[in-house]
């Protein structure tokens, strides 16, 4: 009987293995179960067994045939191709059986998964980034994360440029979970997979429905995110008193029942954002759901990542996408990030003197989804000849907060400037046009932008729930407002494809009254 | 590819060696006498056993000889395996390494006493 069983087991041996050793490997089962009886013996016989089989079952198929290291030197004989054969028998009934039932198992699961629960990617996404959809340009006002597409989008495979978690962005699949640090407050902002779950649940509401396979919330897990978020809210929300009201509120809808209908991470969300809103209106308030895990350590560069996203710049020019001058001596200027000033001085630099004759200057927002503080506020310095107030709702009043403005030969500091922008204008892109805006340095031209501030420091509450909570006071002398959530309004209105000549006609004739 | 197998030398695969080193052995022979050389610490499994067998064979590290019966286990013919001379080169050099490692770490005070 218990010859037989391992008779069984040792089927599990590729077919290999079996022809050359299993007679000897049942015989020495046979010689060990005949020397050692009693119970005792039996057991450790029994657990010998079963552990070497664990062990060397893999090994076995992971070994490489001895065919297969001599064969290139066999396949580059004289008399043309030959084929190799490992096997010394023809697969058998059964195993051709077994493939084609495999085959057909696959094709049917390919076709049921396109079907539902899996979101479909469409095929430009690999060539070009997914303006919105994606992570492009849902960082906070950190580089990485918006570069990370657009190398991805270029260069097809990429390994990220995303210096901060460079595993993860290495897989095509896995959607950054970028959990950026901030330059200044060294605090992470939020991390880009929250973001682009919230933006898809916007589009999928306009009709686009998405099927998506949610996981069900249940009341615990439930109970478990309310009482993390009260907790967080009160240890680091910047008003204590509001802090205590909304964390009271959240855990009373919880009790009334107000909550158990929702079984959708992402609904359940954003219900929780608007009961805390419903205390305190205060959009740099949030509580995210990501539907892949997020990271659980923020921040943590790797050396690797720095010298990625170096060579990555390099390779794209820092994101200065088009430098021209177009006809009346309007210069243009194409900019899909802010990048690291630390890499990237010379090449805005460069850009810089390249349109420093221009009568008029056009930046090109349309693609840029944000990037580092210090390079929006870098760029702005040219348009002043004085240092100027550089609002920031990430930061609290600094000397950083003016521009560096006069920049020494710029010559820029009393030409029209016009903005270019799309509602995938995003995070920094928006800073630079909102200060613009309302510093009333520059005509914004094209469509409301796309709403990012997060100005909020990330909290994660678990693989899946994270808040943005805003633990700064930036003064903003513009407007109660900034653009979070609501985005920045052009002053002239058009289509963003249309943007481009709409601004070239306003400088011509700007510059013809002149 | 054998080579980088057996380097470094798998303990199992370097205790077969061993075991080797005195007769010719069947392959439970070769698992006995392992348990013997170890205090019984190493009990090698069909799967282990064979597998590093196979190895050094491919190796050329062993080699089998002619099948006989073991008459005290009855009168099955069984495959024998003998040393080469190139595995008693790689067993002795595997067995200075650990001379060397072993008056490393009586040098440092890790390892006390005389033996070895």
């Amino acid at each position: 009987m218990s010859e037989k069983i391992y008779a069984r087991l040792l089927r599990l041996y590729p077919s290999r293995f079996r022809e050359a050793y299993g007679d000897e490997a049942l015989q020495l089962f046979r010689d060990r179960y005949g020397d050692e009886t009693g119970f005792l013996p039996r057991l450790r016989l029994w657990l010998d067994l079963l552990g070497d089989l664990a062990l060397s079952v893999p090994r076995e198929y992971l070994r490489v045939e001895p065919e297969l290291i001599s064969s290139p030197v066999r396949l580059s004989t004289k008399d043309g191709p030959c084929l190799l054969v490992l096997g010394s028998q023809p697969p058998g009934a059964s195993a051709l059986l077994f493939g084609g039932v495999l085959s057909l198992t696959t094709l049917l699961m390919f076709s049921v998964l396109l079907n539902r629960g899996v979101r479909p990617v469409p095929l430009s996404a690999l060539f070009r980034p997914v303006q919105g959809a994606t992570d492009a340009g849902s960082s906070a006002i950190n580089p990485p994360a918006p570069q990370a597409t657009s190398y991805k989008g270029r260069e097809g495979t990429i390994a990220s440029a995303s210096r901060q978690e460079p595993e993860r962005a290495a897989e095509p699949s896995a959607r950054a979970n970028t959990i950026a640090t901030d330059s200044q407050t060294n605090a992470p902002s939020l991390p880009d997979s929250a973001q682009p779950s919230q933006r898809q649940e916007r589009r999928s509401q306009g009709g686009t429905n998405l099927l998506r396979g949610e996981t069900k919330l249940d009341a615990a897990e439930r109970r478990r995110v309310i009482d993390a978020a009260a907790a967080i809210l009160k240890k680091y929300y910047i008003d204590r008193n509001n802090a205590q009201e909304m964390a009271d509120a959240l855990l009373a809808y919880e009790k009334s029942g107000d909550d158990d209908a929702v079984t959708d991470g992402t609904a359940f969300a954003a219900l929780l954002t608007r009961q805390m809103r419903d205390v305190s209106p205060d959009r740099h308030l949030t509580l995210d759901y990501s539907r892949d895990p997020l990271p659980r350590r923020p921040g943590g560069q790797a050396p690797g990542d720095l010298a990625r996203y170096r060579e990555a710049m390099k390779q794209q020019n820092c994101t200065f996408e088009k430098v021209e001058i177009l006809p009346h001596n309007i210069g243009y200027l194409k900019l899909n990030s802010f990048p690291d000033v630390s890499i990237c001085q010379s090449a805005a630099a460069a850009a810089m003197s390249r349109l420093n004759d221009a009568d008029a200057i056009i930046f090109d927002l349309r693609d840029n989804g944000g990037g580092e503080p210090a390079m929006v506020s870098l760029m702005a310095a040219y348009l002043f000849d004085h240092p100027e107030y550089w609002y920031n709702p990430r930061e609290n009043i600094s000397e950083q907060s003016w521009t560096q403005s006069p920049v020494p030969g710029s010559k820029l500091a009393d030409k029209p400037v016009y903005l270019l922008t799309s509602a995938r204008t995003y995070s920094g892109a928006e800073q630079f046009s909102y200060d613009l805006k309302m510093l009333k340095r520059a005509i914004l031209v094209g469509e409301t932008t796309g709403g990012g501030a997060h100005s909020g420091v990330w909290h994660r509450i678990d693989d899946h729930f994270g808040m943005g909570i805003p633990e700064t006071r930036a003064i903003n002398p513009f407007s109660k407002t900034d653009w979070a959530e609501i985005g920045v309004e052009p002053d002239v209105k058009v289509e963003a494809a249309n943007a481009l000549a709409t601004a070239e006609k306003l400088a011509e004739e700007k510059l013809r009254r002149k | 590819m054998p080579k980088r197998k057996l380097d470094p030398l798998p303990s199992a695969a370097f205790q077969i060696l061993l075991s080797l080193a005195g007769e010719d052995l069947h392959g439970y022979g070769i698992m006995r006498q392992v348990a013997e050389q170890t205090d019984g610490r190493m009990r090698l499994g069909p799967g282990t056993l064979y597998s590093s067998i196979q190895t050094l064979l491919e190796a050329k590290l062993i080699e089998e000889v002619d099948r006989r019966e073991d008459e005290k286990l009855g009168h099955e013919r069984r495959r024998y395996y003998r040393l080469t001379s190139a595995g008693r080169k790689l067993a002795r050099s595997e067995a200075e390494r650990l001379a060397d490692l072993l008056r490393v770490a009586r040098a440092k005070k890790i390892l006390r006493g005389d033996y070895v």
